[in-house]
């Protein structure tokens, strides 16, 4: 299996949001070690729904690896839950 | 049926889209440094579980559906396998219904990676745009409204079978138009298992007549297929589904419901792989209800690993049990009352799988006999019938506002959660 790795981190997001089809992007996060991730690309957002809370997720990437984000748009926060492919 | 001999001569106007290697293609768009890497879908986190889809550029050094992920890396070490993630194909089958929903009220999604869009009835305005621009158009938008990575094939015909034919002819991306102009030149091109419909047990059949190209089964008369080849209608369908003429536009009731589970070990003891039936019985519970149904049969059944020391089955054709060394048990009931509950359903199963072999790889469980839930007959149990209801419609509530198995029987802790998870639906679309 791919090195991917399951995290249930809490970040701090810097996102901005627009218009068009994607509106809410996020560009940068801070992850609980202090390191700041540049979101290079988002491959693909989509909602989940945990009962009737849906929580956006987004793959990004930075370049040097992917990540999977989670908002909740109930509760306003974000997690980053998985890793992978780091070089 | 009124036959036509001759080939459809209608300018195409249904048109079938198809997301090939749809999991895999989905997985590379959402996860940037996967693309244009060799990529193997699997539904579970090990190396001998079976790959259920691979992306082009693991087909390409000879991963095929079907293979366990270890022997897939043999022939391609750098293999990614990743785990299946439902949730985001139902996004993009979502979005692809959203799209073609655009184009005609006409749309019917055929499974979650493919669908068919009948123009016939569309708004002229955007039958005159001519289907090969709609059809680039798709392309487009698949791009720019889901990602980059997304590609289909695009294929356009007068009926359905010809449209997914030509859907075919040019993976990974696609889009091919079949008339009755190039219709001989096109089938000519194939084999008889490239159509659809047409695996090793209907080709047999027509090779028995000595039909062994798709242009011999166009040449042959409507007649000796009936009689001689499928010996029903089905025989004079294909006749008219080879020349362009549609006989597929139907749509079929839901006779049946229910789910199966490759054991998450070898050998496991029967609690507990009664646990997990009892598992799919909530499961398959669920989807009857979710469909207003109820039902008045139950199916277990079961596939075993291959006892040792028995012989190994011989290669080649046969049914699949005999292919891949399984063995297969089933056992059913039909109750004369109609039932809906998990706990109705389960009982049941448990009952029947009393006589289950040992071993077991797979199990199993489908309701039948359905019919929808307004059954007029007033029943002697009314009053527990009604209570009996009325806690199922509570718990599904719950269940539907908090999440999945926030309530479920006591004896599924832990195996609903990660176990018996639900995967890929393939086939229909009613759940998605």
């Amino acid at each position: 299996m791919n090195d991917e790795l399951f995290l249930d981190e809490r970040i701090e997001v810097l996102a901005t949001f627009g218009s068009g089809l994607n509106p809410c992007y996020p560009r940068k996060f801070k992850r609980a070690n202090g390191r700041v991730v540049d979101v290079e690309e988002i491959g693909l957002r989509h909602p989940t729904t945990q009962g009737r809370r849906t929580v956006h997720v987004f793959d990004v990437t930075d370049g040097a690896a992917d990540y999977r984000l989670e908002f909740d748009a109930e509760r306003l926060t974000w997690r980053l839950t998985r890793e992978g492919d780091r070089e | 049926m009124k036959l036509q001999t001759g080939y459809n001569p209608e300018t195409p106007l249904v048109m079938h889209i198809d997301l090939n290697s749809c999991f895999a293609t989905v997985e590379q768009q959402a996860r940037v440094r996967l693309r244009n890497r060799p990529v193997a879908i699997v539904n579970r986190r090990t190396e001998h579980t079976m790959i259920v889809t691979a992306s082009y550029e693991a087909k390409d050094m000879g991963v095929t559906l079907g293979m366990k992920l270890k022997d897939a890396k043999k022939i391609c070490p750098d293999l990614v396998g990743v785990e299946s993630d439902p949730a985001k194909y139902r996004y993009v089958y979502h979005k692809m219904l959203d799209i073609m929903n655009d184009y005609s009220a006409h749309v019917r999604m055929k499974s979650i990676d493919e669908g068919v869009i009948d123009f016939h009835e569309a708004p002229k305005a955007i039958r005159q745009r001519g289907m090969e621009t709609i059809g680039m158009e798709i392309k487009g938008r698949l791009i720019t409204e889901i990602g980059k990575a997304m590609r289909c094939n695009v294929g356009i015909a007068t009926n359905r079978f010809l449209a997914k034919t030509a859907a075919s002819l040019h993976k990974p991306d696609g889009l091919d138009i079949i008339t009755a102009q190039n219709l001989r030149e096109t089938l000519g091109g194939l084999e008889l298992t490239k159509l659809t419909g047409i695996a090793h047990r209907n080709e047999a059949r027509l090779n028995a007549v000595g039909i062994h190209t798709p242009l011999q089964f166009l040449d042959a008369d409507a007649q000796m297929l009936r009689s001689m080849v499928f010996k029903s209608i089905n025989g004079d369908q294909w006749h008219q589904r080879l020349r362009g003429w549609e006989v597929d536009d139907v749509d079929y009731d839901m006779k049946t419901a229910g789910r199966q589970f490759v054991l998450d070990g070898y050998n496991l003891p029967y609690e507990q792989i009664l646990k997990r039936l009892h598992h799919l019985c909530e499961a398959t519970g669920k989807k009857i209800r979710s469909q207003g149904k109820v039902a008045r049969g139950v199916v277990v059944w079961a596939t075993t690993h291959r006892e040792q020391g028995a012989p190994r089955p011989e290669p080649g054709r046969g049914g699949w049990e005999v292919q891949r060394g399984s063995r297969y048990w089933h056992a059913r009931h039909m109750s004369t009352a109609p039932f809906f509950s998990d706990q109705a359903i389960y009982s049941q199963a448990k009952q029947l799988f009393r006589n289950a072999p040992p071993l077991i790889r797979t199990i199993g469980v489908t309701v039948y006999e359905l019919s929808d839930d307004v059954d007029p007959q007033l029943s002697l149990f009314g009053d527990e019938l009604a209570r009996e209801r009325q806690i199922i419609t509570a718990v599904d509530e719950i269940n539907d506002r908090y999440g999945k198995n926030v309530i479920h029987s006591a004896d599924t802790i832990g195996i609903g959660g990660s176990a018996v998870n639900e995967k890929i639906p393939f086939g229909s679309t009613r759940y998605l």
